[in-house]
């Protein structure tokens, strides 16, 4: 493999996406509402509204069984506890889920539709080359995003909920493991279910359209784990993340397969 | 060795057949021009030799290598501008060359050098840094030749090349072909739907039609086997028009009529019969100025060409 010539379309592809505002403005949004706004929000919320502290209390009570137990009582150090280490924590895996998988829309179906694939067809890159740029150029910033906006994330929740909790008491172990394993497999698990939708279809629009579906699982994940159904602990956190590797890896496997230059040519 | 070598290819695309059992060769150094109608196969030829289609049957060679299996090193030294220049909007002129720089290995100290070049060369050097999205398409056409060049391809595929191009810009596209081919010997190949353009620039010419190769040769060589008959004007002193008529009008098969006084127009010629006509008519006493033959063109050849393989339409 040339890694001269990878490196050569994952900065141009990056150049790209972040010279688009149709494309920057998911990838800003969603980390900032998820990884700033929510976490600012709610630890503050109960304390600065009084009639707000009534209402997450009954939301508590109304936790399942193993949840709540795991806590103990409803205290507002409780409340901030279960807000970032169980409720927010699994919307985190949206951001690296949905950054990889716009990246890779523009990449795989974009390039193509803006008719730019071309091209890229007839240079020396081989097939795998090419395959290998563009989920790098989807996954790295994907994981990146994931990791800086954790540490932002942390920051924010220690800082706010610093007059409450007086040490720091954030990122537990469950939150290390889901986003140095989780995060990352959550990011391939969209770019391949991406790749594979872009391959099939010519628009970015039915590109993003039906991508968009490879985010139940974290849907999935998220209401398991306030319905109880689900508790996030480490070894559940290694748990769940391997099988997402797995089945991302099942996915990238047919893709490669079908990411031929003889193939793509096809639909330009 | 020829540079590019088709043997017998055959391609389809399900049930429409591309290319029927195509086999030419294009020489180190020539220009070769692809002629055809849309759909003529023309696109799918360029996409095999590179390496981007599989034929279905028959043997490529380019470079002596295979496009499917050493697919990379054949598209290190060739080069495509396609029809429309598919640009990222997005990006700069100079980042778009820098980026195809890279991207066919071009030595990272030589990259600076040569973007500037090729911008300075295509009249985009005060533009470099202006994102191609506000570029004309005459700008686009010139940026994606000079993304074409930027890492010295050897064998040169121009689909369309003129296409959006103003006068100025068409003429140095064509002294860009001339000197590629004439004075660096590099081979460049031509496709296009300018029969004038194919015969300026082209050394040979492959006509293309429904996937098949319909002729090969010279543009001359292909007039002149279309056409084997030329007219001619010959410009006599104006009073002995009608003797000159007459003196030529006795020679088998030809047809003569006046043009305008002193001007006698001669059709149905072989070329070897126009030193006969000559002689006839200084013999006879006529005062012979000027004999003009009006030899057929490439674009007589490939009407011919087309209407005698599918008829008029």
């Amino acid at each position: 493999m040339n890694s001269r010539i990878i490196r050569a379309i994952v900065r141009k592809d990056l150049r790209v996406v972040r010279r688009s505002r149709a494309l920057m403005t998911p990838l800003v949004v969603l980390p900032v509402l998820l990884m700033i706004v929510f976490p600012t929000v709610f630890t503050f919320l109960p304390r600065m509204m009084g009639g707000a502290r009534e209402a997450f209390a009954e939301m508590f009570r109304n936790l399942p069984d193993p949840v709540r137990h795991q806590f103990g009582e409803f205290t507002e150090a409780t409340w901030i506890r279960v807000v970032h280490t169980q409720m927010l924590a699994p919307l985190m895996l949206l951001v690296p889920f949905m950054v990889a998988n716009v990246i890779a829309a523009d990449g795989f179906a974009g390039e193509r539709e803006r008719k730019t694939l071309e091209p890229l067809l007839y240079t020396p890159a081989t097939d795998a080359e090419l395959f290998v740029a563009k989920l790098l150029a989807a996954w790295i910033p994907a994981i990146m995003i994931a990791f800086g906006g954790a540490l932002v994330y942390a920051v924010i929740v220690n800082v706010t909920a610093w007059p409450v909790m007086h040490r720091v008491f954030f990122p537990d172990a469950t939150w290390v493991v889901m986003i140095l394993w989780m995060a990352p497999a959550f990011a391939a698990l969209g770019l391949a279910g991406m790749l594979l939708v872009s391959l099939r279809v010519r628009g970015m629009q039915e590109a993003t359209q039906l991508g968009g579906l490879f985010v139940l699982p974290v849907i999935a994940l998220v209401v398991g784990e306030v319905r109880g159904a689900v508790l996030l602990g480490p070894w559940m956190a290694v748990v769940i993340g391997t099988f997402v590797w797995m089945i991302a890896g099942v996915l990238l496997a047919i893709g490669v397969k079908r990411f031929k230059r003889t193939t793509l040519v096809g639909r330009l | 060795m020829p540079v590019i070598s088709l043997d017998h290819v055959v391609h389809r695309y399900g049930e429409t057949v591309a290319l029927r059992d195509l086999s030419l060769a294009v020489e180190p150094g020539e220009v070769f021009s692809l002629l055809g109608h849309n759909g003529a196969g023309k696109t799918t030829t360029v996409r095999i030799i590179n390496g981007l289609l599989q034929p279905v049957s028959g043997t490529v060679r380019v470079f002596g290598r295979s496009p499917l299996t050493e697919g990379a090193e054949v598209r290190r030294r060739t080069a495509v501008l396609t029809e429309s220049p598919t640009l990222d909007d997005r990006l700069t002129a100079a980042e778009t060359l820098r980026a195809f720089a890279e991207m066919y290995d071009v030595r990272p100290a030589d990259i600076d050098g040569r973007v500037g070049a090729l911008l300075e060369e295509f009249g985009l050097a005060e533009r470099g840094t202006d994102r191609v999205g506000g570029f004309s398409r005459g700008m686009k056409q010139r940026l994606g030749l000079a993304r074409a060049l930027v890492h010295d391809p050897e064998l040169l595929f121009l689909d369309e090349p003129t296409a959006g191009l103003d006068p100025m810009a068409t003429q140095q596209l064509h002294a860009t072909v001339r000197t590629m081919s004439r004075e660096r010997g590099r081979t460049v190949v031509l496709c296009t739907h300018n029969l004038v353009e194919a015969q300026a620039l082209s050394d040979r010419v492959a006509v293309l039609g429904g996937g098949t190769l319909l002729a090969l040769g010279t543009p001359a060589e292909l007039a002149r086997r279309i056409a084997p008959r030329l007219e001619v004007s010959i410009e006599v002193e104006p009073a002995q028009t009608d003797a000159a008529a007459r003196l030529i009008a006795g020679l088998d098969g030809l047809v003569v009529s006046t043009e305008r006084a002193g001007v006698i127009r001669v059709a149905g010629i072989g070329r070897d019969r126009v030193p006969d006509v000559a002689a006839r008519l200084v013999a006879g006493g006529m005062s012979l100025y000027r004999i003009e033959p009006h030899e057929p063109s490439l674009t007589d050849a490939y009407f011919a060409l087309q209407h005698g393989e599918r008829g008029l339409s």
